[in-house]
């Protein structure tokens, strides 16, 4: 289970890098680090994190689920993913 | 009986229902008279810091129990309240601070860095707003004509300007938007705006004036939480801007909930698109939509009444109660009905001016049509239907020419909304030596769409005329915005070359 966490981190965090960091070298970002915190997702650039999380993990998100403990930070993604495979 | 200042509204709100919640945040909340006590104490720490009648005092904080207690106090102060966006940067804390020139300025301890620094450059005493309040009197209370705000506008022009407000101009208007949203005690109204833009700040004033509860959260980012909260709390009114709107709209079981207590949507900061509101019609039938327009010169100018929006759902409404609004020609003369031309706005809720800019308020603020009468010219282009209702046109500026022919780049962008796919459009000039100058659109599309520019270009071509066809349509990510939230098209233009 470790390592499919760890996997997961691995892979938003090269979603992340991808998508919003490319015109933000000097952010270095941390797998707690609070996105909002350090200005690198905004609203809508949430709505594209929980459509990926979505398809790329093959997960239903409910609505109210779209929350800061569940996709504030990469440690937050990873261990809302496990939760939901958990069941 | 009604108060001719906001602090006194307060006062008013705490004698008639004291217990009764005033603002709920994720933190704690504050009653009527918890929050009324709290402002005595914030100013009472002001005074004793030396704070006087005629100062102004700067306050950077977030969304929070601490904002709303500052912003009361400084008010009751007697000083002008001047609340910067809590995300500014240092270069514009340090521009405003010195057009400013406050007594002091409030802050947190997360901004403690940033403001001192920006203290220490324009020789301004930084304190945190939590370690200010003091038991003591506070001051004596202000007059309704002394200066009650200066708010400086984020417009992309360069140099800030501080909008000026008497108390008398703040309570004006703070009245005449309740009275048109109807807006009373038993509202609910959750607040994901940032408090230093007046359409956030108006969400606060308006909600003490009644008596109403305001929700609210540090901002608009988790679409779940609002939808939490619009469950938990109850809430009876979403005011929002577009991108708050759509980022809702993109929860897939936004239709199957019920929000029994919603009633209504409001919509300011940027025109709301035609396909919105009736995807919000559709998703939440029990709520009404009232599109508002406003700037910060007069905060509100006019709202459409919900129960108009499905006839008109591309008005602005109709002037807020207790002023008037017209539309004129280049010469100053009124227009004919159905005509194009600048709106006019007169009422107590126009500012006083811009904060030492005397020669800027002269081309914003103009004698009226007798020497009584002064009125803010707007710089927007509205037309007006046989019922008097009001259309946003364009900025007088944002107007151009291609192949000798008007562009309106909000005529474009509707078209580009209404594709499939888009989420953001922006329409904008670009000289050209043969046609003056060519239309280039910029979109962004909605998540897990695909946009293509020929498919985009099609669309323009069957549903526009030929000289407001884009010739080039650029797909991005997302568009660039300026702070207020507003789609930034003088950053969109360098990009094409």
């Amino acid at each position: 289970m470790t390592e499919t966490v760890t996997d997961v981190r691995k892979q938003m965090r090269g979603f992340i890098e991808d998508n919003f960091l490319y015109l933000r070298p000097d952010v270095e970002l941390g797998d707690g680090d609070d996105f909002l915190a350090l200005g690198v997702i905004d609203s809508l650039g949430f709505v594209e994190l929980v459509e990926e999380v979505q398809s790329r993990f093959g997960i239903a998100i409910e609505d109210v689920e779209i929350t800061e403990e569940n996709f504030g930070s990469i440690d937050a993604i990873a261990g809302y993913v496990e939760r939901k495979r958990a069941g | 009986m009604t108060a001719t200042t906001l602090e006194g509204d307060l006062r008013a709100a705490a004698g008639r229902d004291p217990s009764g919640a005033a603002v709920i945040t994720k933190e704690g909340s504050l009653t009527f008279a918890e929050l009324d006590e709290a402002a005595d104490r914030v100013a009472a720490g002001l005074a004793e810091r030396g704070v006087e009648r005629g100062d102004r005092v700067a306050v950077m904080l977030p969304n929070g129990l601490d904002a709303a207690s500052a912003f009361y106090g400084v008010l009751r102060s007697g000083a002008a309240l001047s609340p910067i966006n809590p995300q500014t940067k240092l270069e514009k804390l340090t521009a405003v601070l010195a057009d400013c020139r406050p007594r002091l300025m409030l802050c947190d301890t997360e901004r403690m860095e940033i403001a001192s620094a920006g203290a220490a450059a324009t020789g301004v005493a930084a304190h945190e707003a939590a370690g200010i309040a003091v038991d003591g009197e506070p001051p004596a209370a202000p007059g309704a004509d002394d200066l009650g705000s200066v708010i400086y506008t984020s417009g992309s022009t360069g140099e800030p300007k501080g909008v000026m407000h008497a108390h008398s101009n703040m309570a004006f208007v703070t009245g005449s938007i309740a009275e048109s949203l109807g807006l009373n005690a038993s509202d609910r109204v959750l607040c994901v705006l940032q408090l230093s833009f007046g359409y956030g700040l108006y969400q606060l004033f308006t909600c003490v004036r009644v008596g109403a509860t305001l929700v609210l959260e540090p901002g608009f980012a988790f679409a779940g939480r609002v939808v939490q909260l619009l469950e938990e709390e109850e809430i009876t009114i979403l005011p929002g801007v577009p991108t708050v709107f759509g980022v809702l709209l993109s929860l897939k079981g936004l239709t199957e909930r019920e929000f029994p207590h919603l009633r209504l949507l409001t919509s300011a900061g940027a025109a709301l698109p035609e396909a919105m509101g009736h995807q919000l019609r559709e998703a939440l039938p029990q709520a009404g939509v009232c599109p508002m327009y406003g700037q910060t010169e007069a905060q509100r100018i006019c709202y459409l009444p919900a129960e108009e929006y499905d006839r008109r759902p591309t008005s602005a409404g109709l002037p807020i109660p207790g002023t008037e609004a017209w539309i004129q020609d280049e010469d100053g003369e009124p227009v004919a009905q159905g005509e194009t031309g600048e709106l006019v706005v007169r009422g107590a809720h126009v500012m006083q001016g811009y904060w030492g800019r005397p020669e800027k308020t002269k081309d914003k603020v103009l004698p009226g049509r007798d020497a009584s009468e002064r009125v803010l010219v707007t710089g927007d282009l509205f037309r007006a239907d046989q019922d008097g209702f009001l259309y946003f046109v364009s900025r007088r500026d944002d107007v151009f020419k291609s192949r000798g022919e008007k562009v309106v780049p909000r005529e474009i962008e509707e078209v580009l909304h209404g594709a499939a796919g888009v989420k953001e459009a922006a329409a904008v000039g670009v000289p050209d030596e043969v046609l003056g100058a060519v239309v280039h659109a910029h979109v962004a599309a909605q998540p897990g769409h695909d946009v293509e520019e020929a498919a985009l270009r099609r669309h323009c071509a069957e549903h526009l005329e030929d000289h407001m066809i884009p010739k080039r349509v650029f797909v991005h990510s997302e568009l660039p915005r300026i702070g207020s939230g507003k789609i930034d098209k003088r950053s969109l233009k360098p990009l094409d070359e």
